[in-house]
């Protein structure tokens, strides 16, 4: 009776050969590069392990875990990465979508172009020089919205003027304007490429039919972005809950700054503090990632698509 | 053939050099030698006789930098060439980070042989503990040793072994904009009495000559420490830990209260580089000719005068002390550790020992160059001798100062919670300067208590 279904199996194996073959790169790295590393992490949360300490890791069981959730410090870091996707998320969505129909508006092909390149710009400026720009930007005392707040608008003085980073109540609100800037232009082309998805003649059947710019939007054009939707909230809400170069470069390792979240309590546990608790360090990552990983669930459900 | 007679040759060379370092004797170089010239049909004979590791010992020195020190030492190129086969390397530590040399010696092995930049307080300890660097006291020469000043040589040795060979010395003190306190009609002397300076910062302010008085890091290791040595040195606790507690910590805790009163309001942001480290706020104000004083290591108002319309206007002088306190400060080096798992170990020691005793260097440092002043010192004492004897038409005044203020200084205390100790403390004391906590004491009761929950975790 076995016969058969080996034979089956064998056959099905052997047609499929070729697949596999080209499959294995992929799989090797996949499993090599993301699977392994995960799984590892997921065992030193669960050791004692000490990145400088020559001494083998002992396990530990849920120790790290129990710490961590026995931490203020652990839940006053994920509410702040909270906080910080509160302000990021919606403005990473709400702007470039705004942005991208009034480009989508645009009827010279040229300046559509030059829109779009435009647009593009702050997207193709690296990391280091965006937060090195925007450091500047926002110097207490040398920075140019200072001095246009102080020097020329008289608005505030050098003993009141805002302090805009290094770990004040603005700081959050300034890194996510940063933010929002620097993706503009790159969330706005996600938009235009839905944009350009919705038939033309659908809008123009509505607008026959009576109706005004609004019910277009609200009726027509909304609907059809939200899979663009949720793939930018989804991606986004996971790049701004793990910021962390951000944090490192804008706030340091005040705990008491707002930039302090899971992300720099981790990385101070892992590579800064005492001998390098890299598995507690693990168990803080892994408490932010299911935190992280139950959020998502929520944002897939609202923005499932419908109809 | 021609690849083959390459490799005979490097084989021969490389067995060479390990008999002129003493590594092997004659007998064993003649056999390599023979085996050698046996062709690549010999080199699985060869191996037998160690020529392979002699191969793999055969790398040129490979010294990696942490690269503000090659940014404010432009010199360094130029002694580099005294050693044509270097191969000089800038090091991956943004941040004081040692990961990478940590992971490479949990593996037995080291990229580099040697690094230069390191800070005893802020790593030495870490990358003893992590079995990443070894003593210098076997490669050494005795006079270099001898050499130290005795201060330097204590921060640099753990155990009675030297794990940093220091080279460039930092020392806190004060500095001032002449220019704005005249015009604010103060003497143009260093106040001496922390009540003297807050007077001047004061008056600075009402005359109008800048919208600030005085400014700090407020790092601890560039405020309160220094701050707290100027009352007494007697602030570590008996396992290495700044006691937070003391008299002296509180009193410098109380201080930085008064000096913020007359300080830029930015003062306790963080840095806009290095993890918020460097490029401090102080640095921006003192650099932008808006406030009086500054207290930091020398380098820093040195640097930042450089912006000035008259950079000549900058004067220094050494930390002022409270009434009846013992007037040190703090002090620190930048020098080389030397990888356990690396090579060229005595060439390393000669390296070093060039680059910390060229002149151009030390000239280059005090004087200045057109790119930057850092102002950082040498460690050695026949250094300072030979500058006292025949003074160099180049040398400038805060050179004696600094070499006088090290006889009272003292190093912060070497421990694996060195630097950190300072970070995870930072926002427990400033709640006391920003009026969250009313009294001194308690907050810096806060900031022990927190350094020893970190210290005793796990």
């Amino acid at each position: 009776m076995q016969r058969p279904h080996t034979s089956a199996t064998a056959r099905h194996l052997k047609d499929n050969l070729g697949t596999w073959v080209f499959l294995l790169p992929t799989l090797l790295f996949f499993v090599g590069y993301q699977v392994y590393p995960i799984f590892r992490v997921v065992w030193i949360s669960f050791t004692n392990y000490e990145f400088l300490s020559n001494d083998p890791a002992q396990w530990v069981g849920f120790g790290n875990y129990v710490e961590a959730l026995n931490d203020p410090l652990m839940w006053d870091s994920l509410w702040r990465a909270a906080y910080f996707t509160m302000m990021f998320l919606p403005g990473t969505i709400i702007f470039p979508m705004i942005l991208a129909i009034l480009v989508d508006r645009v009827q010279q092909p040229k300046l559509q172009t030059l829109y779009r390149i435009v647009l593009l710009i702050p997207a193709l400026i690296p990391s280091t020089l965006v937060f090195v720009l925007w450091k500047w930007m926002y110097n207490y005392q040398v920075g140019p919205i200072n001095y246009l707040l102080v020097d020329v608008f008289g608005i505030f003085t050098y003993q009141n003027a805002p302090q805009w980073l290094g770990g004040t109540a603005l700081t959050l609100p300034s890194i996510a304007v940063m933010e929002v800037w620097w993706g503009l232009g790159y969330h706005a082309i996600f938009f235009l490429a839905g944009l350009a998805a919705i038939p033309k003649e659908m809008i123009e059947a509505a607008r026959l039919d009576g109706a005004n710019e609004w019910k277009v939007f609200w009726h027509i054009t909304l609907p059809r972005l939200a899979p663009i939707m949720m793939i930018l909230v989804v991606l986004r809400f996971g790049t701004s809950m793990a910021v962390i170069d951000e944090y490192l470069i804008f706030g340091g390792f005040n705990r008491a700054s707002p930039t302090y979240t899971w992300t720099m309590f981790m990385y101070d546990q892992a590579f800064n503090i005492g001998l390098w608790r890299q598995g507690f360090a693990a168990a803080i990552g892994m408490i932010g990632a299911v935190v992280m990983i139950f959020f998502v669930g929520i944002l897939l459900y609202i923005f499932r698509p419908r109809g | 053939m021609v690849e083959r007679k390459e490799q005979e040759l490097l084989l021969q060379e490389a067995s060479r050099k390990q008999l002129l370092r003493g590594q092997i004797d004659r007998r064993e170089f003649l056999s390599r030698s023979l085996v050698a010239g046996l062709g690549m049909a010999g080199v699985g004979v060869a191996a037998k006789y160690g020529i392979g590791s002699a191969l793999a010992q055969d790398r040129p020195l490979t010294p990696t930098f942490y690269d503000w020190i090659e940014n404010l030492h432009p010199g360094i190129p130029a002694i580099n060439e005294g050693f044509p086969d270097l191969n000089y390397q800038i090091a991956p530590v943004q941040g004081f980070g040692i990961e990478r040399f940590v992971a490479e010696a949990k593996n037995g092995e080291s990229t580099w042989d040697v690094y230069v930049g390191q800070t005893p307080f802020v790593e030495m300890t870490s990358l003893v503990e992590a079995d990443v660097i070894e003593p210098w006291d076997d490669y050494i020469p005795a006079e270099v040793l001898d050499d130290m000043i005795p201060a330097i040589r204590d921060e640099c040795t753990i155990d009675g072994k030297l794990y940093s060979w220091p080279f460039f010395l930092d020392v806190a003190g004060q500095g001032w904009h002449s220019g704005l306190t005249t015009t604010a009609g103060l003497p143009d002397s260093a106040p001496e009495t922390w009540d003297d300076y807050l007077a001047n910062a004061q008056a600075v302010i009402d005359s109008g000559a800048a919208p600030f008085g005085a400014t700090f890091d407020a790092h601890g290791w560039r405020c309160v420490a220094p701050m707290a040595h100027s009352m007494s040195k007697d602030v570590y606790t008996p396992e290495g830990l700044f006691d937070f507690t003391s008299e002296p910590a509180i009193e410098a805790l109380i201080l930085m209260k008064k000096i913020m009163a007359v300080a830029n309001p930015d003062i306790l942001l963080a840095g806009a580089t290095d993890g918020g480290v460097n490029g401090t706020p102080d640095e921006v104000a003192f650099a932008a000719q808006r406030v009086g004083y500054i207290t930091k290591y020398f380098n820093a108002p040195l640097r930042m005068a450089q912006y000035w319309d008259e950079p000549t206007q900058l004067h220094l002088g050494p930390l002022p002390k409270f009434k009846g306190g013992e007037g040190s400060t703090v002090f620190w080096t930048t020098g080389s550790a030397l990888f356990k798992h690396g090579q060229n170990k005595e060439k390393a020691a000669e390296y070093i020992k060039a680059l910390t005793y060229d002149p151009r260097i030390w000239k280059d440092s005090i004087a200045g160059t057109e790119t930057s002043h850092p102002g950082q010192l040498p460690p050695y004492k026949s250094i300072y001798a030979e500058w006292d004897a025949n003074p160099p038409d180049w040398m400038l005044p805060f050179v004696a100062l600094v070499r006088a203020q090290l006889d009272k200084a003292k190093a912060i205390e070497n421990n694996l919670f060195g630097l950190s100790q300072f970070q995870i403390g930072q926002p427990l004391w400033q709640a006391y300067l920003t009026g969250e906590v009313e009294d001194p004491k308690v907050a810096m009761q806060n900031v022990m208590d927190a350094v020893k929950a970190e210290r005793d975790r796990g």
